[in-house]
């Protein structure tokens, strides 16, 4: 019952929204636009089931006071005190620079993710150093592909040799466009592929493993 | 006894700290210096960017609205909000309004930011030269209720003002009436959703600024006639910014044409790095041989 | 002669007809104008089809709707407990209909409309029945008569022929008329039939992707049946799958965790269900080694499911009191703080291996990278085309694209699993061969006398 159910379900609603595709009456319409609408109902409880497993996983951490305890505390009383914040702030908190929740989005949250995402650049520099040897034929093309690409792609490359932009363009919108291409349609079959499994049931590993 | 490494080894095997710490150097000068050298190699823009310049520039005639949808989050900032605050500038030199939502939650915050910025340097009105409508969840449908009526996906603006109260909203019910739309898309959801909902629905005519990564997925629907345009990543923003200053508009800064001189200089230690590590790869090697 | 000569050119002058401006050219309606339901759609336009004369000249076409709707106008309101009603005001000879609204407070709750009736007199009596004891406050007595309502539905350029009306009602009934302006003047066509949209059941336009969908199924299904019947199927090697096996041995030898890495996406993600299912397998090995496996998650519901898959398959082993629920948890949704707290992972527990399978964005290459650093082992496998690159760098082994929902076939060798991953193959083969035969007939069609060529690509097109 535990998993001919959700199997049943999932059978029933594929073949419907399969049928739905081809169809452009306003009844088909008005169910995809229901679907859709439960849909996010559903992933909205999915925040619930966040904030419940974070707080759990954190308070038995601090409860058996395994090794990092202290960072849990941090992690707790940062998710309280935001989410107060931001429920104090109300809905039109946007209007309002000063209001502590914005100054948090501004001066935390905007430069930490910004930062974040600055490393990159920095592992993308180790990460070339270290990768790109022409150790045999293929790892030497992709050694020559990386640089034009690289040199092509900045304004003083073009100052070093006219030709950089035009063949770092030629090598991204033809054999590069013409790869992902290849590796697309490969994707878009195994995801119909493996959608058809599971519609069938033949693949459950979204139920959580077990026959 | 541990083996005394010989010169080439040691540059086969540079220590990842020393890297780092030359990358940062190469960062770092040029953006204090403001050198200014990627400026000249830079003026014949490219006819994608071109292209979202013209577009957004015929709307003066028009008189219809621009559009912007700001897709990304502060982690993508670097290379779009650039972006955002060329195409804010160009459209408030033109008297073009503009409507400006997001399809990411965290993008908001940025886009009020600009939104404020551009309008102080301008002395443009909320309400009557721009519209904030803020975030709003659901990607699909929002785009498809948009289509149809944008009051009713958006009963009120996002400082809790309704729609309707604002002189510009009057004229702009739908997606039909918007000149032209600008998906500044860092991933998913993005300019795709807006080509699948928007475009291909609606027939809205529309571009998109990407980060670099991702540009050349959206060469294809450049080549349909699907996107008037691309700007890609941090060079296609200054690229934008160079076509502002051409055109005479003001501009209180150029953060991407500033940052310009930065990338190319990294681009080129990164290369030297390379090179440097496979000459002491080779010359170890045969050594060792 | 002296004097007549300019007498001869006075007259010249005079005689000489004045030049007139030239007459503007005349205006031409449009012709043949034809209004159509349009197809495939929900019911919501109608196409227009029109022809201009050769030569005919034109500023821009006009479009005008009619609809013939029907217009209700309160006649009478009358006590809850009446029946009857005589209306003056209808007009004789004028089909019209009645309907009875019962009020209660601000609210009316009409009925249908009755069947249209002429009245051969302007007063007619309106009856009817069973609405007294109703509980209404009174009954409103409407008479509805058909009313044309006209309006210009768009305008085109005068390179035009043809227009698309969207500002209609499935069911209403429209008549168009299209004008062809020239200055102030404008030649309308005749009026079309009245038309109504309708809205279809089936888009025929999707027929070529329904098609595809059944063969694409059909491969499928016939080599599940062939994989069912025992028969050997050849699948190919996967590096980073075969690796698997040795990278959790490897694990085991140093006695250090392996930390799986499922992904930001979400578990609707096709990714994330592959990567479930590798896991389900790591898992079945880290248990039967007593090998430590870590699995840090994005999401909450991915948690979930990760949890079970992890304790099944322990339990599978016959080794159910070996799992630890700790191991396997949930951080946060966002996507930098999870890398930032996966990297934190493992800079501290210097796992041995690490998998990094799923759907991953801006953070893969700041986990792959920090996973080099600390020397494990990395096999990853994504559909996100944009981080392949940045996985090919900094991992040993990467799964690229659909070898990533292999895997679950791969690693199970179950026939049902197998047979549908042949099936997939045998289906891009079909989009090959159509790939190469469409791209074939399209050159071909350039060559002199080959041209007819092009009606074969174009029905391979459709």
């Amino acid at each position: 019952m535990q998993r001919s159910v959700p199997l049943t379900i999932c059978l029933v609603m594929g073949i419907v929204m399969m049928v739905q595709f081809f169809s452009p009456h306003p009844f088909s319409r008005g169910l995809l636009e229901t679907v859709n609408t439960w849909v996010r109902l559903i992933s909205g409880f999915a925040l619930a089931l966040g904030a419940g497993s974070l707080i759990l996983h954190h308070t038995t951490k601090i409860r058996r006071k395994q090794p990092g305890w202290g960072y849990s505390i941090v992690t707790l009383s940062a998710l309280a005190a935001t989410a107060a914040i931001g429920w104090a702030a109300g809905p039109t908190m946007m209007d309002n620079k000063q209001l502590l929740i914005n100054v948090i989005y501004s001066n935390i949250q905007v430069p930490l993710g910004a930062s974040m995402f600055s490393i990159l650049a920095f592992y993308i520099a180790s990460a070339s150093y270290r990768a790109f040897r022409a150790r045999n034929k293929e790892a030497t093309i992709l050694l020559l592909a990386a640089f034009l690409v690289m040199l092509g792609t900045v304004p003083l490359g073009k100052v070093v040799w006219d030709g950089f932009p035009k063949w770092s363009r030629y090598l991204l919108e033809i054999p590069n466009l013409a790869a992902k291409r290849g590796i697309i349609f490969g994707v878009a079959l195994g995801t119909i592929a493996t959608s058809l499994k599971i519609i069938l049931g033949i693949e459950r590993g979204w139920l959580g493993g077990g026959k | 006894m541990a083996e005394k490494k010989s010169l080439w080894q040691a540059l086969a095997g540079i220590d990842r700290r020393i890297v780092y710490l030359t990358l940062l150097v190469v960062l770092v000068v040029p953006l204090i210096l403001s050198l200014g050298l990627s400026v000249k190699p830079m003026k014949d823009v490219s006819q994608r960017v071109r292209q979202v310049f013209e577009q957004v520039d015929s709307l003066q005639y028009s008189g219809m609205p621009l559009m912007i949808s700001v897709d990304f989050d502060p982690a993508s900032k670097g290379e779009l909000q650039p972006m955002l605050y060329a195409l804010l500038r160009h459209a408030a030199a033109r008297n073009v309004p503009v409507l400006v939502l997001g399809l990411w939650p965290n993008g908001v915050g940025l886009a009020k930011t600009a939104l404020e910025d551009v309008g102080r340097e301008y002395g443009r009105q909320n309400g009557v030269d721009w519209v904030f409508l803020g975030y709003k969840a659901g990607i699909d449908a929002v785009i498809l209720g948009m289509g149809e009526n944008i009051a009713r996906v958006f009963p009120s603006d996002a400082m809790g003002s309704r729609l309707d109260q604002h002189p510009l909203m009057q004229r702009v019910r739908r997606l039909a009436d918007v000149g032209f739309v600008v998906s500044l898309s860092a991933g998913t959801p993005g300019y795709l959703d807006w080509l699948l909902y928007a475009q291909s629905r609606y027939r809205v005519r529309m571009a998109t600024g990407t980060t670099a990564v991702q540009a050349a997925d959206a060469y294809p629907y450049v080549g349909t006639g699907q996107l008037r345009g691309i700007v890609a990543g941090m060079k296609g923003a200054a690229e934008y910014e160079i076509l502002n200053q051409q055109a005479g508009f003001r501009q209180a800064s150029t953060p991407a044409i500033d940052a310009m001189d930065a990338q190319s200089f990294a681009q080129f230690a990164i290369v030297l790095l390379v090179v440097i590590g496979n000459v002491g790869f080779f010359v170890a090697g045969r050594r060792r041989k | 002669m002296t004097t007549l000569i300019p007498l001869v050119l006075l007259l010249g002058q005079v005689a000489a007809p004045a030049t007139d401006p030239p007459a503007p050219p005349p205006v031409v309606a449009p012709s043949g104008l034809k209004a159509l339901d349009t197809p495939n759609d929900q019911g919501k336009s109608l196409d227009l089809r029109w022809a201009m004369p050769d030569g005919a000249v034109t500023d821009s076409f006009v479009i005008e709707r009619a609809e013939t709707c029907r217009v209700a106008t309160t006649v009478g309101v009358v006590g809850p407990d009446e029946s009857t009603y005589v209306d003056s005001g209808a007009q004789a000879g004028r089909v019209c209909w009645y309907r009875i609204g019962g009020t209660r407070g601000a609210d009316t709750a009409w009925g249908e409309f009755s069947a249209g009736v002429r009245p051969a007199a302007p007063r007619l009596r309106v009856a009817w029945a069973g609405l007294s004891g109703a509980g209404f406050d009174s009954l409103v007595v409407q008479r509805a008569e058909t009313s044309r309502a006209v309006t210009t539905a768009g305008s085109v350029g005068p390179e035009e022929s043809s227009f698309v009306d969207e500002g209609v009602l499935a069911g209403h009934r429209y008549s168009y008329r299209v004008g062809a302006v020239v200055g102030a003047d404008t030649a309308w066509s005749e009026p079309t039939a009245e038309v109504a949209p309708v809205p279809q059941w089936v888009d025929w336009r999707l027929l070529n992707i329904f098609v595809a969908m059944v063969v694409f199924f059909a491969f499928i299904v016939y080599f599940i049946n062939h994989a069912r019947k025992g028969r050997e199927l050849f699948v190919r090697r996967i590096a980073g799958l075969d690796a698997v096996e040795e990278s959790v041995g490897r694990a085991t030898e140093m006695g250090k965790p392996i930390v799986f890495i499922p992904g930001i996406g979400s578990a609707a993600a096709i990714s994330t269900i592959a990567s479930m299912n590798i896991l389900g397998e790591i898992a079945k090995k880290t248990a039967q080694y007593d090998t430590t496996l870590v699995v840090p998650n994005s999401d909450p519901v991915v948690y979930t499911i990760a949890r079970e898959m992890v304790k099944e398959a322990h339990a599978k082993v016959g080794r159910p009191d070996s799992f630890k629920p700790d191991n396997v948890f949930f951080i946060t949704q966002e996507q930098f703080a999870y890398a930032a707290a996966v990297d934190g992972i493992m800079v501290r527990e210097k796992p041995a291996t690490n998998f990094l399978l799923g759907y991953f964005a801006a953070e893969s290459l700041i986990l792959a990278e920090t996973g080099a650093t600390t020397g494990a082992i990395q096999i990853a496998g994504t559909d996100a085309i944009y981080q392949l690159p940045f996985f090919i760098t900094a991992c040993d082994y990467t799964l690229i694209g659909e070898e990533l929902y292999a895997a679950s076939a791969y690693l199970s060798r179950e026939p049902l699993l197998l047979g549908s991953l042949v099936g997939q193959d045998y289906g891009k083969l079909a989009i090959l061969v159509v790939l190469a035969l469409a791209s074939a007939l399209y050159l071909l069609s350039a060559v002199k006398g080959l041209q007819w060529l092009e009606f074969a690509f174009k029905a391979l097109n459709t």
